[in-house]
C-alpha cells in the first residue's frame, strides 16, 4: 500500500510582518511587529486603528494576474510554495489530474465591490465591472489555472477558520487518493466591510491587539495570504522532495452555540483539538508548543486558555499568539501560522507574543513572551472562526517517522480519513460492511424553490410545465426596471422559526434554515450531535444583508454600522446557524466554490460519513436574489425586462443573454447505506474536479472513470442529469457529454436538465440533487427534464448530476433508486 | 427619566421587532440583555448603532457598552450624560 500521509514540501507567505517566509521568521525572530497606520483606504471612523496592511506593492509582486487583491495575495503566496517546494511552472514536475487547490477566503473582492457601490451610491456611476472578481472563489481559480491543476479544486469560507478548514480538507483529499499534491491555504485582503463590521461587534482595539494580555480589548485587522503544498509521503519521496514538516492531524468542531460569541467554556474548540490528536493517534503530551488561535478579544483568549487547561491537564505546553506580528489576517490567519509552524519545526525555536505585558491572573496563562529557541517535535495550531467553526492542525517534524515504507509499521495507518466517499481504492482496508456498493443513504431533502417547498409541489411544477418566473424590480439602474427572475416568495419561515431567532436571521439563513429542517422531517432516531456534519455551499453568500452593511456604511460615511447585518454576511452563517439552531456539532463548513459550492459541500459531507467521523450529515447549498447583482446583469445585457423563461435544449437565447437568474435553498440529509431507516435514494460517486476547457469527450471519461471506481456499470446510468439551461453552447456541451457516456456504456444515456424549475443560480445543482432524486423515485417523468418525449427513458433507476462553473471547476455525483 | 426609559422601551420594541412583547414587559431594572426578552451580545450592539443614531452617542469600546447596558434606568441615565 503507498503511503498516504500528507507532508508539507513547500510554503509562502505575505503578511505585514514581511514577504515570504525567510523575512516574516526574520520579523517573528526580531518580535518585530509590522502593525502600522492604515492606508490602503480612508476610513472616518476607524483610520487611526493600527492594521496589519501589507506595505509591498501587491500589484507589482502579483505581475501579469488579474484580480482582487485576495486573489493577489494568495498568488504571490502560491507562487513562492510552488519554487520552494521545486515546482516553478513549467518545470513539468506536476502532474496536472493528481494536483488540486483547497483554498480559505471570507473577503474576496469585497475592497473592489466596495469602490463599485460607493461611486453608484455617491455618483451615479454605473461600473459594475468589478464584480468579476467579488467571489471568493476567485483565488483558488486562479491558483488552479496558474498551476494547470485538474484535480480537485475549491473553495471554504468558515469565517478565521477558513484557511485550516482548506488545509483539513487537502490533507483529507490526499489521504483519500484523489490527489497527490495539493495547493492549500488562503488570502484575505484588507477591507471597509471587514474593519467596520468588527468595529461594529466592539471588537477592535485601535492601538493594537494585546493576545492574552489582562488589558486585552479586541484584535487588530490584517492582512495576507499563506499557502502550503501538501504532498502524499510516497509520491513527494519519490519525486525528490524536501519534506519541511508533517501534516500529523487534523480536526473540526462546531461550538453549535453562538453567531459570534464562542462557547465560553471552550468545550468546541476542546473538541476540534481532541480530535486532531486522535486523527495523528496522539496524546496530548506529545504536543511540544501551541500557536494559539490568540485573537486578544477578552472571549477568544479566555475560551481558548480554558480549553488548553483541559486538554493539558491544567498545564499546558508553552503557548503563543502570533497575531501582532500581522494583524487578524481572518481566513489566511491559519495557514500563515501553518506557514510559520512548519518553520519552527524547522529552525527548533518558537516564537513570542508581542502585545502581551500584564498576565490575566483569571486566564492565569503566561504565553511565551519572546523568541526562543526550543526543541520541537510536534505543534498545535487553533483557528477558530464566528458561528463556532474550529479547526485545529498538529504539526510535526520532518524527521520524526521512518521516512520509508514499513511493512507492519501501524503508526503510518491513521484514523483520521479512511475511507474516500469517491474511490474504492482503498476499501480492502475496511469491514466488508463498509465497502460502498449502495454509497450513502438520502435519508430526507428539503428545499425552498421557486416551484414551492416540498417534494410534491416541485413535482407537480415538472409536469404541470408552467414557467416559474416573476417579475423583481431592479431600483439601481436608470430608468428603473424588472427582471424575469425564478424568486421563492413565501417559504413559510414563520411556521419553522420561532420570531425570536427569525428577527435576527437574514432571509437567505432563513431559506437554508426551512430547508434542512425540512430535509429532516423524517424523523432521524437519536444521533450523537457531535456525529453531525453540516455543509452548506453557497455562491454569493447572504448579499442582501451584505449589501445593506455596505450601502449604511457608505451613505452614513461609517456612522452607525450594523452588527447583525455584518455577522449575516459571512458565508459561514449558513451552516453555523443550522448547527446553532439544531445543535450538531460535527465538522461544519460553508464551501464557496461558485456553482460546485453545493458538490464540495457533498463531499465534506460524505467524507466525514466515510471516515467514521460523522453518523448523519447535512448537505446543501443556497443562494439569493439580490437587485445589485440583477443591476449588473442588465447592464451587461445578460437580462431584460422581458426575458423569456429558461427553455433547456431550445437555443431561445441571443447573443449576451443569459438565463433568468434564480434562488433557493436546497438541503439533503445523509447517512451510511446500512441503515434502518428507508432512504428515499442513495448517492455515490461524488468528487470534485477541474477542467482546462469545455471538453465533452473528457468529461464523459471522467464521469465514467468515477462511476466506475465506485462500482457502479456506466451501462447503468439512465440520465445525466445537468445545468442546461438554454444557451445554445452550453446545452449543446452536456448533450455531448451524454453522448460520449452513451457511446462508453454502449446504450443512450439521455440528457436531462432542471434549471427551468429554479432558475439560473450557484446554488441551482443542488436543486438538480433533488431532482435526481424525484427521477429515481419516479416522482418526476424522466420526459420533464429531457425537456423531449422521443429520447427519453421510459424510468431512471441511475442518475449522474453532473455540474460545471464557467472557471471550469465541476463536480458530480451519482442518484439511485 | 420615566419618559426617556419608555422611550428607550418603544426604540427597543420597535428596533428588534420583539412581536408581542410590550412596554410592561420590560423591567427597567434588569439587565437588558440575557433576561428574558431573549436578546442577546449582538442585539447589544445594535442598540449601540440606535445610540448613535438616535442620541449621536458613539461608542467604541465594550466596558462602555457593558456598564450602560447594566440595566434600562443605567442606559438612561448614561443617554442623559452623554448625548450630543
Amino acid at each position: 500500500m503507498s503511503r498516504r500521509n500528507p507532508v508539507i514540501t513547500g510554503s509562502g507567505i505575505i503578511c505585514a510582518a514581511g514577504c515570504g517566509v525567510a523575512a516574516v521568521w526574520e520579523s517573528v525572530r526580531a518580535n518585530r511587529s509590522g502593525l502600522g497606520p492604515l492606508t490602503l483606504f480612508s476610513s472616518p471612523r476607524y483610520g487611526n486603528h493600527l492594521v496589519g496592511q501589507v506595505r509591498d506593492n501587491v500589484d507589482k509582486l502579483a505581475g501579469n494576474v488579474r484580480g482582487s487583491r485576495s486573489d493577489k495575495l494568495s498568488w504571490i503566496a502560491a507562487r513562492e510554495a510552488l519554487a520552494a517546494a521545486g515546482l516553478e511552472s513549467g518545470s513539468g514536475k506536476i502532474n496536472p489530474a493528481r494536483a488540486g487547490v483547497m483554498l480559505g477566503a471570507t473577503v474576496g473582492g469585497m475592497l473592489g465591490t466596495e469602490k463599485l457601490l460607493a461611486r453608484l451610491l455617491r455618483e451615479n456611476k454605473h461600473r459594475f465591472g468589478a464584480l468579476r472578481f467579488h467571489e471568493c472563489a476567485g483565488a483558488a481559480d486562479l491558483c488552479a489555472r496558474k498551476i494547470g491543476a485538474l484535480g480537485s479544486v475549491a473553495t471554504i469560507s468558515t469565517a478565521c477558520s477558513a484557511g485550516a478548514m482548506a488545509i483539513l480538507a487537502a490533507a483529507e483529499l490526499i489521504e483519500q487518493g484523489e490527489a497527490d499534491l495539493m495547493l492549500a491555504g488562503a488570502g484575505d485582503s484588507l477591507s471597509r466591510l471587514t474593519l467596520n463590521g468588527f468595529g461594529s461587534l466592539l471588537l477592535l482595539d485601535p492601538n493594537g491587539c494585546r493576545p492574552f494580555d489582562a488589558q486585552r480589548a479586541g484584535i487588530s485587522l490584517g492582512e495576507g495570504a499563506a499557502m502550503l503544498i501538501i504532498e502524499a509521503e510516497a509520491t513527494a519521496l519519490a519525486r525528490g522532495a524536501t519534506i519541511l514538516a508533517r501534516l500529523a492531524g487534523w480536526g473540526a468542531s462546531c461550538d453549535a452555540f453562538h453567531a459570534t460569541a464562542p462557547r465560553p467554556d471552550g468545550s468546541g474548540a476542546l473538541a476540534a483539538m481532541q480530535r486532531a490528536l486522535h486523527c495523528g493517534q496522539l496524546q496530548p503530551g506529545e504536543i511540544d508548543f501551541v500557536w494559539a488561535h490568540g485573537t486578544a478579544t477578552p472571549d477568544n483568549d479566555a475560551m481558548e486558555t480554558r480549553a488548553l487547561k483541559q486538554l493539558f491537564g491544567g498545564r499546558p505546553p508553552p503557548v503563543a499568539s502570533v497575531k501582532r506580528f500581522f494583524g487578524h489576517t481572518l481566513a489566511a490567519s491559519g495557514p500563515i501560522k501553518a506557514v510559520l509552524a512548519a518553520q519552527s519545526l524547522r529552525q527548533q525555536a518558537v516564537p513570542g507574543t508581542p502585545g502581551f505585558e500584564f498576565a490575566d491572573a483569571a486566564l492565569g496563562l503566561q504565553p511565551v513572551k519572546e523568541f526562543r529557541p526550543q526543541p520541537l517535535s510536534r505543534v498545535l495550531s487553533n483557528s477558530f472562526g464566528f458561528g463556532g467553526n474550529n479547526v485545529a492542525l498538529v504539526f510535526e517534524r520532518a524527521d520524526s517517522r521512518p521516512t520509508m515504507s514499513v511493512p507492519g509499521h501501524s503508526s503510518v495507518i491513521r484514523t483520521c480519513g479512511v475511507n474516500s466517499p469517491g474511490s474504492a481504492a482503498m476499501a480492502a482496508l475496511l469491514p466488508p460492511e463498509q465497502t460502498r456498493s449502495k454509497g450513502f443513504a438520502v435519508l430526507g431533502i428539503g428545499a425552498v424553490s421557486a416551484v414551492g417547498s416540498s417534494l410534491a409541489q416541485i413535482a407537480a411544477a415538472f409536469s404541470n410545465g408552467r414557467p416559474a418566473t416573476s417579475p423583481f424590480p431592479v431600483p439601481l439602474i436608470s430608468p428603473a426596471a424588472q427582471a424575469q427572475v425564478y424568486a421563492c416568495g413565501e417559504f413559510g419561515a414563520d411556521q419553522f422559526i420561532e420570531p425570536a431567532k427569525r428577527r435576527k436571521l437574514s432571509r437567505l439563513q432563513q431559506m437554508a434554515l426551512v430547508a434542512a429542517r425540512n430535509s429532516l422531517s423524517f424523523g432521524p432516531a437519536a444521533v450523537a450531535p457531535e456525529k453531525v456534519c453540516v455543509a452548506i455551499g453557497t455562491g454569493l453568500g447572504s448579499l442582501n444583508d451584505t449589501a445593506a452593511f455596505v450601502e449604511n456604511m457608505i451613505l452614513k460615511n461609517e456612522r452607525v454600522p450594523r452588527p447583525s447585518l455584518f455577522v449575516n454576511s459571512l458565508h459561514n452563517s449558513l451552516a453555523s446557524q443550522i448547527a446553532i439552531e439544531l445543535g450538531f456539532s460535527g465538522l461544519n463548513s460553508t464551501p464557496v466554490q461558485r456553482e460546485i459550492s453545493f458538490e464540495t459541500a457533498l463531499w465534506q459531507a460524505a467524507t466525514e460519513l466515510a471516515s467514521g467521523r460523522a453518523d448523519f450529515a447535512l448537505a446543501g447549498a443556497a443562494d439569493e436574489l439580490n437587485p445589485h447583482h440583477l443591476a449588473a446583469g442588465m447592464r451587461w445585457g445578460w437580462w431584460r425586462d422581458s426575458s423569456p423563461e429558461i427553455r433547456p435544449f431550445a437555443g431561445a437565447l441571443k447573443n449576451r443573454e443569459r438565463p433568468p437568474p434564480g434562488e433557493g435553498a436546497t438541503v439533503v440529509a445523509l447517512g451510511r447505506a446500512q441503515t434502518s431507516l428507508s432512504p428515499l435514494a442513495y448517492a455515490s460517486a461524488i468528487r470534485i474536479g477541474r477542467s482546462e476547457q469545455q471538453n465533452a469527450r473528457a468529461e464523459a471519461r471522467w464521469i465514467a472513470q468515477t462511476l466506475e471506481r465506485d462500482g457502479i456499470p456506466v451501462g447503468s446510468v439512465d440520465l445525466l442529469l445537468t445545468g442546461a439551461n438554454g444557451l445554445t453552447e452550453s446545452d449543446d456541451f452536456y448533450r455531448s457529454i451524454a453522448g460520449g457516456l452513451s457511446r462508453l456504456a454502449g446504450r443512450t444515456i439521455a440528457c436531462g436538465a432542471y434549471k427551468h424549475a429554479c432558475g439560473e443560480h450557484h446554488s441551482a445543482s443542488a436543486f438538480g440533487f433533488l431532482t435526481a432524486a424525484a427521477l429515481v423515485r419516479g416522482e418526476i417523468a424522466p420526459e420533464h427534464c429531457t425537456m423531449d418525449k422521443t429520447t427519453s427513458p421510459p424510468a431512471c433507476r441511475t442518475v449522474v448530476l453532473f455540474a460545471f462553473s464557467p472557471t471550469g471547476t465541476k463536480g458530480m455525483c451519482c442518484v439511485r433508486a | 427619566m420615566e419618559s426617556l426609559i419608555e422611550e428607550l422601551k418603544a426604540k427597543i420594541i420597535t428596533g428588534f421587532n420583539l412581536e408581542g412583547v410590550t412596554a410592561a414587559d420590560i423591567n427597567p431594572d434588569e439587565p437588558i440583555f440575557g433576561t428574558g426578552l431573549e436578546l442577546d451580545s449582538i442585539d447589544a450592539l445594535e442598540l449601540v448603532a440606535i445610540l448613535e443614531q438616535d442620541y449621536g452617542i458613539v461608542i467604541l469600546e465594550r466596558s462602555v457598552a457593558d456598564k450602560a447596558f447594566a440595566s434600562l434606568r443605567a442606559l438612561a441615565e448614561f443617554v442623559v450624560a452623554n448625548r450630543t
